[in-house]
């Protein structure tokens, strides 16, 4: 895959959080609008899976999920308030006026930790 | 029993008590363990049996939803060990120094209740033994014949105290209030575990308070405002408070609203936030100190926060939807960053 249009530029307003499907129809994600650009990223928390359009909010340049408080700058994406995980970003390009983003394979995350309760590497890591 | 624990930060042992949950067990031998709500329904004490006798307890504890039950995972607020066994948690854990004080299994009696508003009980108990616990904490009250713990925060404070205050509203299907309302239960025991909890004022932090609350929730803040007002803090800080009630006639703990008011020299602002009703003036008829709003609790929030609240701390505590929509209030209309908001994560 390459880049992709995935919204316009109006339709996400600043300081929020809308989902869309690209690739057809087939990958889930939502673009953040922060206060100084656009970001695109699997439609959940790397945490609890919370749906971020419903959970996310953004303020300035930080998307924080209300259900607990994992937070993130979206400039720099540095973790901030209680997040342990990092976000998974697609990179981003605005071509007029569409949000175009570059999809390679969709991203996910990993929730099931078993392996890392399994795992002799658990104490190490 | 011995249950060994390992961690990501390394092994440790420690003896529980027969029927005792596992992680008020280690809690109480000084281990910092990972938890929040202490009574199932959040999940965040998940372990993993490894070996040994150990019973996951509760089979449909909401915080189990996530996990592996057929693999042996369990929550340990619920968890008993039956003999020695072997458990894995997957976080950091410390011990912590031995000064420090940690929570610890007392026995309390009902020693008076008294009906707030239609279905809201205000209980107090006598403690067998004196405890320090912080504005904003919570015990696991446990009544007897009933299984399970529930969670209550504290409404009084005091460096160290026999007698702790908590709000119970009545639910259709809760067990612990119905046999709260439904029974004579002046002079009975309860057992107690705690203190927990670190949604908790710390006043050497010098933030301004705002806090958002519905119904019961007002427990805890009630605690922290208590505190901040005995210690005179609103003498040089300010303090709002947001209250969502269904109507002007389910608001509770108006007159100790009033008072810590009249003492703060208009630093303390409260308003009351009626659901249901419209009120028919900005202020309460009783106590005119205490503004009257019509709306959701976060709404009336919303619309008064005025810009960015800087040097600010926000306390969050009611019913989940509620604490969603404060979160986002205090977050989008408040400016307040992350690390700056402190509530109970209760789901």
């Amino acid at each position: 895959m390459s880049w992709i249009k995935v919204c316009k530029t109006d339709d996400v307003p600043e300081n929020s959080v809308k989902k869309f499907w690209a690739g057809g129809g087939t990958i889930p994600l939502v673009i953040a609008r922060h206060k100084n650009g656009y970001r695109a990223m699997p439609p959940v928390c790397p945490h609890m899976e919370e749906p971020l359009d419903v959970s996310g909010v953004v303020a300035g340049c930080v998307l924080t999920c209300t259900k607990h408080l994992w937070a993130w700058n979206l400039e720099t994406l540095e973790l901030q308030g209680e997040a342990e995980k990092p976000l998974k970003t697609y990179d981003v390009k605005i071509e007029g006026e569409d949000v175009m983003a570059f999809i390679s394979e969709e991203l996910v995350y990993e929730f099931d930790d078993e392996d890392d309760m399994d795992d002799d590497d658990f104490f190490n890591s | 029993m011995t249950v060994t624990l390992q961690t990501k930060s390394g092994e440790f042992k420690f003896e529980t008590a027969p029927g005792e949950p596992v992680l008020f067990a280690g809690l109480r031998a000084g281990l910092t363990l990972p938890y929040e709500c202490a009574t199932g329904t959040c999940g965040t004490c998940r372990a993993r049996k490894i070996s040994g006798d150990c019973s996951p307890g509760w089979s449909e504890a909401p915080g189990m939803a996530r996990f592996h039950p057929d693999k042996g995972d369990m929550l340990m607020c619920q968890a008993k060990a039956s003999g020695d066994c072997l458990l894995r948690v997957p976080a950091d854990v410390q011990q912590r120094d031995a000064n420090t004080l940690s929570p610890s299994s007392i026995q309390g009696r009902i020693s008076a209740c008294r009906m707030l508003t239609s279905d809201v009980m205000h209980v107090e108990l006598f403690l067998d033994q004196p405890i320090p616990f912080d504005a904003g904490q919570f015990m696991v009250v446990g009544a007897p014949g009933l299984e399970g713990g529930r969670a209550y925060s504290m409404v009084n404070h005091a460096m160290e105290t026999d007698q702790l205050n908590f709000v119970v509203k009545r639910k259709p299907d809760g067990g612990f209030c119905n046999w709260l309302f439904d029974n004579d239960v002046v002079g009975s025991l309860v057992t107690l575990f705690g203190p927990l909890g670190a949604a908790t004022f710390r006043p050497e932090e010098g933030f301004d308070l705002l806090c958002i609350t519905g119904g019961s929730g007002i427990a805890g803040i009630m605690s922290i405002l208590s505190h901040a007002s005995a210690i005179d803090y609103f003498m040089t800080h300010q303090g709002q408070l947001y209250f969502g009630v269904r109507t002007l006639a389910d608001g509770f703990y108006l007159p100790e609203l009033a008072a810590m008011i009249a003492k703060s020299r208009e630093n303390l602002q409260v308003t009351l936030a009626l659901s249901d009703e419209k009120p028919s003036s900005d202020r309460h008829p009783d106590f005119p100190d205490i503004r009257l709003a019509e709306g959701f609790v976060h709404d009336v929030a919303a619309q008064s926060i005025d810009g960015s609240q800087e040097n600010t701390i926000g306390f969050v505590a009611g019913p989940a939807p509620m604490v969603d929509g404060a979160i986002r209030v205090l977050i989008a209309n408040a400016g307040l960053p992350a690390n700056r908001i402190r509530y109970d994560k209760f789901s």
